[in-house]
Formats: structure tokens, sequence, C-alpha cells
């Protein structure tokens, strides 16, 4: 697992090189914005299940065939699993997020998991499309434009950055499952 | 590769939880002292090749045949050449934990191993604690560093003095 420190040692060590001013002036700005990034992480993890929970029940309205004999929730065993799944992509996005490094997510989510779905039978439109519902919701979290009623009363910032860095991890699930 | 980060998103995955509160403060008190690191590691960046000649210098002044008199060092030229190759082999391999802020490339890519490595080859691991003092003596605030930064260097420098002892 690496973060956004070990990623560049890593990638000095395979030239041998020392890690200098150029590269040094990203780790910087990480450092500048470290406290928008812990509250990024907060407002996924403080919301975790009202986001998942959110992105389920509108992949289940948004086709209704889901629910409906033979659907890809129907029976609640299925519809719980489906939910803690939910919530385990979450939470390694999250990891993601706060590391500034998508290893974590890659070697201990997403590696293998388009081969476990397909073995499971998981129609995989709908959960990227739960995916994709939980990038929007995490996505207004984090810059605050949440319509209600759970907007946190913090210093308004820009955390466009932080919102598109995770955006991109979520991303990442999309493609690994579809 | 070990650093606080990652520790504590091991430890979170572990117990299969969202990162919480104590992570939270763990991550930002390792933010707070990375700028002292990074600058500690900018400036070894750009100063590396001299602290290693120093060190070299230093270390041929004080044992000509070697800390315990075991080489003799008849190739003095090719023998300096080497032991600085593997002072600069070294400070990179601070500068890279100076930038993670942890000590994981040095245990992943010289510590493990290295004593049998030089007992295999011969090479006495008291030449080198000898140049790394040199260094830890070397460094000096605030002509080179601020003293946090110099703090985070010399920490590191004793980490690898204490591995080779």
């Amino acid at each position: 697992m690496l973060d956004a420190f070990s990623r560049k040692a890593i990638s000095a060590d395979s030239s041998g090189a020392f890690i200098g001013g150029g590269e040094l002036a990203s780790l910087k700005s990480f450092i500048a914005d470290g406290n928008k990034r812990l509250d990024a992480v907060n407002a996924i993890s403080g919301n975790a299940a009202c986001i998942v929970s959110d992105a389920v029940a509108g992949i289940c309205c948004e086709n209704t065939g889901l629910t409906a004999p033979n659907g890809g929730v129907y029976t609640n065993r299925k519809m719980a699993a489906c939910l803690r799944d939910g919530e385990i992509v979450l939470r390694y996005v999250s990891y993601a997020l706060l590391a500034g490094d998508a290893s974590v997510l890659q070697d201990r989510c997403l590696n293998g998991l388009r081969e476990t779905y397909a073995a499971l039978g998981v129609p995989t439109g709908s959960a990227s499309r739960a995916v994709a519902i939980m990038k929007a919701a995490a996505g207004a979290l984090i810059t605050n434009t949440n319509s209600q009623p759970k907007k946190a009363a913090v210093t308004q910032g820009d955390c466009s950055s932080l919102s598109g860095e995770a955006g991109s991890y979520f991303d990442m699930v999309i493609s690994a499952i579809s | 590769m070990k650093s606080v980060i990652t520790t504590v998103v091991g430890a979170a995955d572990s117990a299969s939880r969202f990162p919480s509160a104590s992570d939270m403060e763990s991550v930002q008190g390792s933010i707070q002292r990375a700028a002292a690191r990074l600058e500690a590691a900018e400036k070894l960046a750009s100063n590396y090749d001299g602290i290693a000649q120093r060190a070299v210098d230093a270390v041929y002044a004080q044992y000509p045949n070697g800390a315990t008199g075991r080489q003799p060092r008849k190739c003095a030229t090719e023998g300096k050449e080497k032991c600085k190759r593997d002072f600069v082999h070294y400070l990179r391999l601070i500068n890279y934990c100076l930038v993670t802020g942890g000590t994981g490339p040095l245990d992943e890519l010289a510590i493990n191993g290295q004593k049998e490595v030089y007992k295999a080859l011969s090479i006495d691991a008291g030449t080198y604690v000898a140049g790394f003092s040199n260094m830890r003596n070397d460094g000096c605030s605030p002509r080179d560093m601020s003293p946090q930064a110099l703090t985070a260097y010399n920490t590191l420098l004793d980490y690898v003095i204490n591995s080779l002892g």
C-alpha cells in the first residue's frame, strides 16, 4: 500500500534519483491542503450510511426489475449484500482519498472484483450506476454543495480538486467492474 | 510502504471501519511535521554529493586501513569511489524516508539483509558507522537547514548507524 509520499519514493527509486524540488512541489501542496483533505474524508465517512443507502435505493427506483423476483436485489439477503458492498467500495475510496493514492483501492478492493461479480451474477450495469450515484453524493458533500439537510457548518473553501480526486477513484471502481 | 498514512489506513482496514477521528488526528500530526521533513529532503537532494565526499575523506583520514585493519586499501582510489557510491545510496534512501515520513524505504531497500551482505563480502560495517557518524556531526543548523529539519535528518542517520551496530 502506498500514499502520495511513498508513491514518489517508489518512482524515484526506479531511476535511482533523489527526490528534489519539482517532485516535492506537489507534496507541498498536499500538505498545504491537508486540512481540506481530512475534511473531505470526514464528509464521506460521516455520511457513509446515507450515501450508500441513497445509491442502492436509487438503482432500485430507476430499475424496478431489480426488486422483482429473479432481480439483482430480490430477497433481503441480496439487498443486504448489495448495501454491504456499497459500503466496502465507499470505505476503500475514503482510504484512497486519505492517502492521496489509489493503490489501496486497487490492491485490496478492485483486484479481482469483476471476476467475483461475474461468478456471483451481479448485474454490473446496476452496480456501476450505484457507484456513480455515490460519486455524485460524495462530490456534493466534499464541496458542501449538497442540497440539505446535512450541510456542514464549515468555512467555505475551494475543495473542487479534492472532489475531482474522489471522483477519479469512483471512476476507477466503475471501470473496474463494467 | 510504511508511513503514518499507510499505517492508519491499514489499521482501519483490518477493523473494516471508515477513517475515525483519531485516524484523522494521526494524519494531521504527520502533515504538520511534513514541512520540515520535506525541507530536509530538498536540501539533501541538492547537497548529497558534498556530504558523501566529506564523509569518505573523513573515513579515509581516520582509518586508512579500514576500521578494524582487516582491509588493506591498496587500491585507494577505487575503494574511495565505491565507499562514496554506498554513502550516496544510503543518502538517497534517507531522502526517500524524509519524503515518506517513515523508515520504510531504508528498511525495505537497505537494512533488510544488510549485515549478511557485508559479512559475505568481508566489508567492515564499522567503517560505515564512522562515515555516518561524521555526517551526523557535519550537519549544522541554520547553515544547512532549519533545526526541525536537521532533527528529522539526524534521526534517520542515527537509525542507519544503529542498524549497522
